[in-house]
């Protein structure tokens, strides 16, 4: 049952990463695998499968050595399931078919490795190390023609190559999605488009906003507007470190996008450097209707809205009321 | 297809169904710079709700209607722009600007009614 989840994720990886066969095809050629090759490594092939074990204890004793692979072999369920792919896999590295189900296991591994946080640089150490006792292992047999095993090995070689590219490419594509996720997350999380009353929203706007984001931002805003049958909303920019020209002319965009939604936008938090740098750089923001801070922009909001906002204190001065 | 003006009371209506040639719109101009004056009508609502696309003809006719209609004493408003269209509008360049939006139908006749209360002419 864990095996077919597993087969699956691999398959459904391999898809995104786009392997397919003319992919398998093309990294073959890339590490110059020829059809010549097949024989020179089924001649050593009895050579590696009798001693799948000493390599595989190889490999594992050179990672446990390392402080960098200690994630890999401190647990024991992933440590042992890496010995068995990695006894499949010298077995399957012989045996001449180089397919789809052959990748298919390397991704599996390194899927596993990609899991257990192993570097590529840890594993190329290992490999190399395992490859340099399958070598010694070949030349020590054929010492009468060593020319032939010195062939024998360099096919292997081309093998070993071409599982280091697809191990090599699982562990960067692994590291880039949680990059992705991490990107997606952030994008989600700074765009909240906030009701405050019926017909009233706020648009807390934090941090740094490029063209992508001013897009996004944009248009949650626009279907909040739709959705909430929304007539004012209070644009706080009070997080907004910077303003430029670019980032000014994004905001014009909201706001110019929200009115012909028949919505009305009211930007708030304009500290004293933005209104200054504004200032300074010329640019025409007559078209806003700016307030100092989020609460007087939310009891504009509500003057715009007929609510009638009142004040604790007798002295305070005239209650705001709808014009 | 020429788009039917509604008269509901001293408002018209029209709302554009389907993707207009522009010598349809300029059909629609005409019609309502002469139904504005003909009866005597405070407001004039478009309703672009259907329209998934506003290029610039487009646009600059209906605030040329707008423009018309409040020279002949009537207040124009845009209503149910969509927000695809909206966003899409904004990066043309193109804004509506001096012409009043609403939300939707019933938004845009409450602006109508609110601005007839006042007794004047708002231009957003």
């Amino acid at each position: 049952m864990a095996d077919e989840i597993q087969q699956a994720a691999s398959k459904a990886l391999m898809r995104e990463m786009g392997l397919d066969e003319a992919n398998i095809e093309r990294r073959k050629k890339i590490v110059g695998f020829e059809a010549s090759d097949l024989p020179r490594i089924a001649a050593i092939r009895d050579l590696v499968t009798q001693h799948t074990d000493d390599y595989v204890t190889t490999f594992f004793n050179h990672l446990s050595g390392l402080d960098d692979a200690r994630s890999l072999i401190a647990s024991r369920a992933i440590a042992e399931r890496a010995r068995q792919l990695k006894r499949e896999h010298l077995v399957a590295m012989v045996q001449g078919e180089y397919g789809m189900k052959y990748v298919e296991q390397r991704i599996e591994l390194g899927t596993l490795y990609a899991k257990a946080g192993l570097d590529a640089r840890v594993f190329l150490g290992a490999f190399h190390q395992l490859l340099k006792h399958i070598g010694s292992a070949v030349m020590k047999q054929v010492d009468r023609k060593p020319v032939d095993g010195f062939e024998s090995f360099m096919s292997l070689k081309k093998i070993a190559f071409f599982d280091i590219g697809l191990i090599v490419d699982v562990l960067v594509f692994e590291r880039e999605r949680v990059i992705r996720q991490q990107q997606e997350s952030i994008r989600e999380l700074s765009t909240p488009v906030l009701q405050i009353r019926e017909r009233l929203l706020l648009l807390p706007i934090i941090g740094v906003i490029d063209t992508q984001r001013a897009r996004l931002i944009t248009e949650s805003l626009l279907r909040s507007i739709r959705a909430n049958r929304a007539k004012v909303v209070v644009m706080d920019i009070t997080g907004v470190a910077t303003i430029d020209s670019k980032v000014s002319n994004h905001l014009l965009q909201t706001v110019t996008a929200a009115r012909l939604m028949g919505a009305h936008v009211i930007v708030t938090g304009l500290s004293a450097e933005v209104a200054q740098s504004l200032v300074a750089l010329g640019i025409e923001l007559s078209k806003l209707n700016t307030v100092g801070d989020l609460q007087g922009g939310l009891e504009e909001a509500e003057r715009i809205l007929g609510y009638r906002v009142p004040t604790t204190a007798t002295d305070a001065g005239p209650a705001l009321e709808g014009s | 297809m020429s788009v039917p003006i509604l008269k509901q009371g001293d408002v018209l209506i029209a709302s554009i169904q389907a993707a207009l040639s522009d010598r349809e719109l300029a059909q629609l101009h005409d019609a309502f710079a002469d139904q504005v004056g003909r009866f005597r009508s405070r407001g004039v609502i478009i309703d672009v709700t259907a329209l998934d696309v506003l290029d610039s003809f487009a646009t600059r006719t209906l605030r040329s209607i707008a423009y018309t209609a409040k020279l002949r004493g009537a207040n124009a408003v845009v209503v149910g722009i969509q927000p695809d269209v909206a966003f899409a509008m904004v990066q043309l360049g193109l804004s509506l600007e001096g012409v009043a939006t609403a939300l939707d139908l019933e938004e845009g006749l409450a602006y109508i009614r609110d601005v007839a209360k006042r007794g004047g002419h708002r231009v957003r």
